[in-house]
């Protein structure tokens, strides 16, 4: 049997323990709120695909000492042809970057020569060879790979263009929207850059950052026939089946042999592509992790509060819950009283608390660049206070019920 | 109506038993006012408690209009008290959360009445115990005369058949005592049965019939020594 005017009839008189509870819930869902959207925002950003096969994916990067940067060419192509022949090795190619490495190349993308105005598309530029394709383990969906002979060798700072590209998807369908970008050209340069023949589009490769600012051209990337000469060269290797914790060694190991002139250290200079990933996210795992742990806290903080207003307000009420039970309250109605207050001030708090949740959302879309709360947080978050709420007051509920009608005859 | 035979209640704690009650033998009819007194500890208000089904006897026999109670579930007895009976006790009990009109509508919820009906039978008993003009004051804000026929509003509200007191006098002065116990002489009058727990002799001798205890056993007041001997105490001072 419902008793809300009561209820709240004795509520009013027990105003400061009831605003403190229902500021509680409120605040609790509002932060509650905006941390399962962040945790859900961080959790959709480290699942997006890369477009590679990352199982049995190895990442050596490499500086070179006492060789000129220009002069790498013939060093580089040892190396390849050294890893190649590794055992355990199923191909390799050297590069400058590759997806979640954290730093690449980017230009701007125009249909006609770029300084005649805005590019059309942001992208990033991977120097590759035709082995690229095979080790990343990406699907070429439309035109072909690149052959041996397109591949040049070029220095950083003359490279300019390629005759032949190959793009992502993604980029593809930006730059030419009705879906018949293969063959088609682009200017990576203003007049005097000669353009760029699409050959080929694969489904999907990611650019090397994660971070919000590659959000809107996350999968657009570039694939470009250069064997760059540079002090840095980055060896993307595809280990065959089951042997990727060989090559792990067996790799940089093939590399030394050939040449010592060369630095292969740092925790981050040889990694499996898990290790790649793992350190790519780790700042959005991160703030997940400790989003859900504020979540937890909050939580476990807002249901103590109540299991001990209640309990306090029980211990108080001893005597007039006796005289209830001798008016011919049952258990269940003493049990339901104290489940329908604490469903009452726990809707007060959330009707307070959704409003609160809208306006921290709003406030943080304002400040830092978030995307505006979806409802479903709010109503699963309103849902999970009140089950939480009925939850915690029921232990104390139960003891209430017990309290047997003598009671009422007891002095003070 | 209320009928009790060889009843005992026996309080156990670690350390000692303590018979409350023992061959107690009542038996109240249809309509009386009965009396109860006895000195301090002798067992009223248990006798009372188990009377009004506030609490289960350890043995004998309870018969409650007619009904054996022993066997009852909790609920039947929350159902009992809620109907059949009205508890005026000496402290009043007033939820003081409540206003005098929420608090007279409390048993009247429990039996899951109507509004309308509740708020007709709140405002008659309200006009019986002459407080109708307090409806929302709050049980701090009255007398303690004024509470204790609030108190006896809330027992009439839901028109029981046997109307409980545990010295419903006991914490008021003289002149508001005499108007509680008319009230309840009239409650009588209009076919209640009253059975009242009091230490002034006076209002004793008000009821139909006196019911005396001593030591949890009703005696007969002619005969036992130790009434005259506490009869001549009580009397020595005035
Ligand atoms: N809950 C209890 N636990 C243990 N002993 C109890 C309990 N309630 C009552 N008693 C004992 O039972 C005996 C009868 O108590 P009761 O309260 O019925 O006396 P009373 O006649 O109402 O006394 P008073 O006139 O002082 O109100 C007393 O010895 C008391 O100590
Ligand atoms: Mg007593």
């Amino acid at each position: 049997m419902l008793q809300i005017k009561p209820i709240l009839a004795a509520l009013k008189r027990h105003k400061a323990g009831t605003i403190l509870i229902a500021m509680q819930i409120a605040l609790t869902l509002a932060i509650v709120c905006n941390a399962l959207f962040i945790i859900q925002q961080r959790v959709d950003r480290l699942s997006r695909p890369t477009g590679m096969d990352e199982n049995n994916v190895l990442a050596i990067q490499n500086r070179w000492v006492s060789v000129d940067g220009k002069d790498t060419a013939p060093l580089i192509k040892a190396d390849v042809q050294a890893l190649r022949q590794t055992p355990g090795v199923q191909d390799a190619f050297a590069t400058n970057s590759f997806p979640l490495r954290g730093g690449g190349w980017s230009t701007g993308v125009n249909l006609v020569p770029k300084n005649e105005g805005k590019s059309t598309a942001q992208t990033t530029l991977y120097f590759v060879d035709d082995h690229a394709l095979a080790v990343y383990g990406a699907q070429l969906i439309a035109g072909r790979n690149f052959t041996a002979d397109e591949v040049i060798t070029a220095d950083p700072k003359d490279i300019k263009s390629t005759a032949q590209v190959i793009v992502t998807k993604a980029l593809a369908d930006k730059l030419y929207p009705k879906g018949d970008a293969l063959g088609k050209q682009l200017y990576l340069g203003g007049k005097d850059i000669p353009p760029s023949t699409i050959i080929g589009i694969v489904a999907r490769l990611q650019v090397p950052w994660n971070g919000t600012w590659s959000d809107n051209f996350n999968d657009n990337a570039m694939l470009l026939p250069v064997q760059l000469t540079s002090n840095y060269t980055i060896y993307l290797i595809r280990a065959k089946p089951g042997q990727l914790a060989d090559v792990v060694n067996s790799a940089p190991a093939a590399l030394l042999k050939t040449s010592r002139m060369r630095v292969i250290s740092g925790d981050r200079a040889v990694r499996t592509y898990e290790q790649v990933r793992g350190d790519a996210y780790k700042n959005d795992r991160g703030m997940a992790i400790l989003m859900g742990v504020i979540c937890v806290i909050l939580l476990a903080i807002t249901a103590a509060g109540i299991v001990g207003l209640t309990s306090f307000w029980v211990g108080q009420r001893r005597k007039q819950i006796g005289v209830r039970r001798a008016l011919g309250a049952t258990k269940r109605d003493i049990l339901s009283y104290f489940l329908t207050e604490n469903l009452m001030i726990g809707v007060a708090g959330v009707v307070i608390g959704v409003g609160l949740a809208i306006g921290m959302n709003l406030w943080m879309v304002s400040q830092f660049e978030m995307a505006r709360l979806s409802i479903v947080y709010v109503v699963v978050g309103v849902v999970a206070l009140l089950l939480l709420g009925q939850a915690a007051v029921l232990a104390p509920a139960m003891r209430a019920a017990k309290v047997p009608p003598v009671e009422a005859t007891r002095s003070v | 109506m209320l009928k009790m035979t060889h009843l005992s209640k026996v309080y156990r704690t670690e350390v000692v038993e303590t018979y409350a009650l023992r061959d107690f033998n009542i038996d109240v009819k249809e309509g009386e006012f009965v009396a109860v007194t006895g000195p301090s500890g002798s067992g009223k208000t248990t006798f009372l408690t188990i009377a009004g089904l506030l609490e289960t006897f350890t043995g004998g026999e309870y018969h409650l209009d007619g009904v054996e109670v022993s066997n009852l579930n909790d609920n039947a007895r929350s159902k009992i008290r809620n109907e059949k009976i009205g508890f005026i006790f000496q402290a009043f009990n007033l939820i003081p959360d409540l206003n005098v009109y929420d608090n007279v509508e409390v048993p009247l919820r429990y039996r899951g009445m109507k509004a309308l009906e509740r708020k007709q039978r709140i405002m008659d008993a309200l006009e019986r115990v002459g407080l109708a003009s307090r409806a929302k004051h709050y049980p701090a804000e009255l007398s303690g005369g004024q509470q204790q026929r609030v108190a006896i509003a809330r027992a009439l509200a839901g028109s029981p058949r046997l109307l409980l007191a545990d010295e419903p006098t006991g914490n008021l002065d003289t002149q508001m005592a005499r108007g509680v116990m008319e009230l309840l002489e009239e409650i009588h009058r209009e076919g209640a049965t009253i059975v009242m727990v009091t230490h002034d002799p006076e209002l004793a001798t008000r009821a139909q019939r006196n019911v005396h205890v001593i030591d949890g056993q009703v005696v007969d007041l002619a005969e036992d020594p130790r009434f005259h001997q506490q009869q001549a105490r009580a009397g020595a001072p005035a």
